[in-house]
């Protein structure tokens, strides 16, 4: 019954999205060998997930466009999205599995036996009857791996599949893809940022440029040889790096003694009844200091950032910022001393153009730093000012969330994982203008998973597991 | 992260819970319309109480949970009754005999009955509503559509995935207010919201679908992975229905 992974081969490959200015990428060309798998690394905007797309046979299809040169895929293929929230169909996890058997006509005797053998290969055994919602993160990317994989599919496409993982579920989920690997199941194509977890597996390494053209492909080896020094020029990590290599001066160490900007005693809180997401939690922290919040997904690293300013009011204990009670304070004086960048940048979007965005609700002084602002994040307000915010690739969609807050100039910054998504450019940028305005003063409170991050700014760690401080 | 409450195996494998849910759905109109052929107190009474019976015994509804589940309803109940009885029109009229005087309010006999009926009506359907909730997994709902009522699938599955969407719309308003406070803007309403709620929504529903069809979604025939065939239990169950229906009727 087990079938045999599929070859892929693209030549002189490209693809137009209809709306586009320049195509998504072009002349890509590699031969992937059945049961092999592709990784494909390249900045922001370099047409990466499109090509996922196209290798999955959904692009075009589903998105209209203009393919340029040839792709033959062997065989059926499957693919896996970054956000596991939009990609689990069902209610409950069994019929996740079952959904893509129904959808070929499998007999139900045979989904009855394949069903279980799914969940126990994606390490979800005894979970059928949940509710996929109750899943943590790590569990439901499995189970969208588990449910694409039922069907024996011959390619495995998978776009950035651990980018909302913590570090414990993005291992578990490396783990399984080098299982599928070893055991030669199907053919994968992997786009991913972790280049540390995803280049061990690669048995070739596409590079694509900032604007869709390929820089480079080959064995790992002989492609961080062959262009190390153009992949990083064109920002992409490469699994060489270290720490070290991000430039910057070092930031100045903060004063712990200084007066504290934020105390938070005896915190409670929970969304529901009875269903505490916060449990008992107290911190203070320093004016000017840098900390990281960082635990599991789910263990209350957002919530907590956000009761910190005030978006959310705990159900027991107080906060104070700046000496107010932040969810008491009017908007306007809210607004002054604090900012937040949320997780989603979307989700926290309220204008139709990018301008606009950047240039809601401001002061004259701070629209005047609009623009310096925004060629440090390489979101230049000639070219980016007339777009859509909603029309803008995940790291640029990041950087224009920051934006928002950065223009603002707050006295406290609390920042939802803020590095995800980022290639090294952006990241170093980001970093950049984190360290001046570190040195400038502002505190900066970082929920992240992005352990580069922690390092890079020297920040105190606060760990979050399931509503308790682990340390403080 | 905000997630529908689970309902308890014991709910999900009662008589009521295996029942079909096509069929529970059918009988729930049946009765409401048979009920809007009537003016008087007893039917929907009578219905009313049988529901919340065989919510208890043969739904293996939770008393607590059930009780949870019928509170806003019965303040309804009461109030509307209540609110009917004493701004009843037959109120002003002066040959109507006079039962009760509230204060400023005089209350007539024809008042008082169309408050009671109304009042019960709205437990009624409030009562068929709430075990029909209680003892209907959604998937199986969904099930029960497409193999049993023939629905298209397209639509049903779409639906049931847009339902499960239900609670990400909810944060993803209390995370577009958040925004909007952050950046200085007082006021828990504006219309930029409904704005930014339905690019969301478009968006996840955007991505939701590619997802659909990036599993074979709608390209060929499908199977059923839970085969929902009718059963004994269904025809006990609509008899059972039929009855109660002619019986409450005949109560007056």
């Amino acid at each position: 019954m087990a079938t045999s992974p599929g070859r892929i081969r693209a030549d002189g490959l490209g693809f137009w999205y209809r709306t586009g200015v320049r195509p998504a990428f072009h002349d890509v060309s590699f031969d992937l060998p059945a049961g092999s798998c592709l990784v494909v690394v390249g900045p922001s905007g370099s047409g990466k997930s499109t090509l996922a797309l196209a290798v999955a046979g959904l692009v075009p299809g589903e998105i209209p466009g203009e393919v340029t040169g040839t792709l033959t895929v062997e065989g059926m293929a499957g693919m896996v999205f970054q956000d596991p929230a939009s990609q689990l169909v069902m209610e409950r996890v069994e019929d996740e599995v079952a959904f893509g058997l129904e959808n070929l006509g499998w007999l139900p005797e045979a989904m009855l036996s394949r069903v279980p053998e799914g969940l126990a290969d994606a390490g979800l055994p005894g979970l059928e009857r949940r509710r996929s919602q109750r899943l943590s993160g790590g569990q439901q990317q499995r189970l969208a791996l588990a449910g694409v994989l039922a069907p024996r599919p011959r390619i495995l496409v998978l776009d950035e599949p651990t980018a909302n993982l913590d570090p414990d579920g993005a291992a578990t989920f490396f783990e399984r893809l080098g299982g599928l690997l070893d055991m030669k199941s199907a053919t994968v194509l992997l786009v991913e940022h972790r280049v540390e977890a995803a280049w061990p597996l690669a048995d070739l390494v596409l590079a694509l440029d900032r604007d869709g053209t390929p820089i480079d492909v080959g064995a790992p080896g002989d492609v961080l040889a062959r262009s190390g020094e153009r992949m990083a020029a064109a920002g992409i990590w490469l699994p060489t790096e270290t720490v070290a290599a991000v430039s910057g001066p070092r930031i100045t160490a903060p004063d712990r003694s200084a007066s504290p900007v934020v105390i938070a005693d005896a915190l409670r809180f929970g969304y529901e009844r009875d269903v505490p997401v916060i449990r008992d939690v107290s911190v203070s922290i320093a004016r000017g200091e840098r900390v990281a919040l960082v635990g599991p997904n789910g263990g209350g690293k957002s919530t907590l950032g956000r009761l910190l300013v005030g978006l959310l009011r705990p159900d027991r204990g107080q906060v104070h910022l700046a000496g107010h009670d932040p969810s008491r304070l009017k908007p306007a004086e809210l607004a002054r001393l604090a900012g937040y960048v949320f997780q989603d940048p979307e989700s926290g979007f309220l204008a139709n153009t990018v301008a606009e965005e950047v240039g809601l609700g401001l002061m004259p002084e701070e629209a005047a730093r609009m623009p310096e602002l925004m060629d440090r994040l390489d979101l230049p307000l000639a070219s980016f000012g007339a777009r859509s915010p909603y029309r803008l690739s995940g790291g640029e969609a990041r950087r224009l969330s920051l934006a928002v807050a950065l223009v603002r100039d707050p006295a406290v910054l609390v920042l939802d994982e803020p590095t995800f998504g980022q290639d090294r450019h952006g990241y170093e940028g980001l970093l950049r203008i984190l360290r001046d305005r570190s040195d400038a003063g502002t505190t900066l409170v970082t929920a992240t998973h992005d352990l580069r991050l922690v390092r890079d700014l020297d920040a105190r760690i606060i760990e979050i597991e399931d509503g308790w401080l682990a340390t403080g | 992260m905000i997630i529908a409450r689970d309902l308890a195996p014991a709910q999900l494998d009662s008589p009521l819970g295996r029942t079909s849910p096509l069929l529970k759905l059918t009988i729930s109109i049946v009765w409401l319309v048979g009920l809007a052929t009537t003016v008087s107190v007893g039917p929907p009474l009578a219905l009313a109480l049988v529901t919340v019976a065989a919510g208890l015994t043969i739904g293996r509804i939770p008393r607590r949970d059930f009780a949870r589940a019928l509170a806003p309803l019965w303040l309804a109940t009461i109030g509307l009754a209540t609110f009917t009885t004493l701004f009843g029109a037959a109120n002003g009229d002066p040959s109507a005999a006079t039962i009760a005087q509230v204060g400023p309010f005089r209350i007539t006999g024809a008042a008082l009955a169309a408050g009671i009926g109304l009042g019960c009506r709205i437990a009624a359907i409030g009562a068929v509503g709430a075990v029909f909730a209680l003892t209907t997994d959604s998937t199986r709902l969904v099930d029960s559509l497409v193999q049993q009522g023939h629905v298209p699938e397209r639509f049903a599955y779409g639906a049931l995935a847009a339902y499960g969407a239900v609670p990400r719309f909810s944060e993803d308003l209390a995370t577009l207010r958040q925004a909007r406070r952050i950046r200085g803007f007082r006021g828990d309403w504006h219309p930029r919201l409904l704005v930014s709620l339905l690019v969301l929504a478009i968006r996840h529903g955007d991505r939701m679908a590619i997802a659909m069809d990036a599993r074979g979604f709608g390209s060929g025939p499908r199977s059923h992975y839970r085969e929902i065939r009718w059963g004994w239990l269904d025809l006990v169950v609509a008899f059972g229905a039929v009855v109660t229906l002619v019986l409450a009727l005949a109560t007056r």
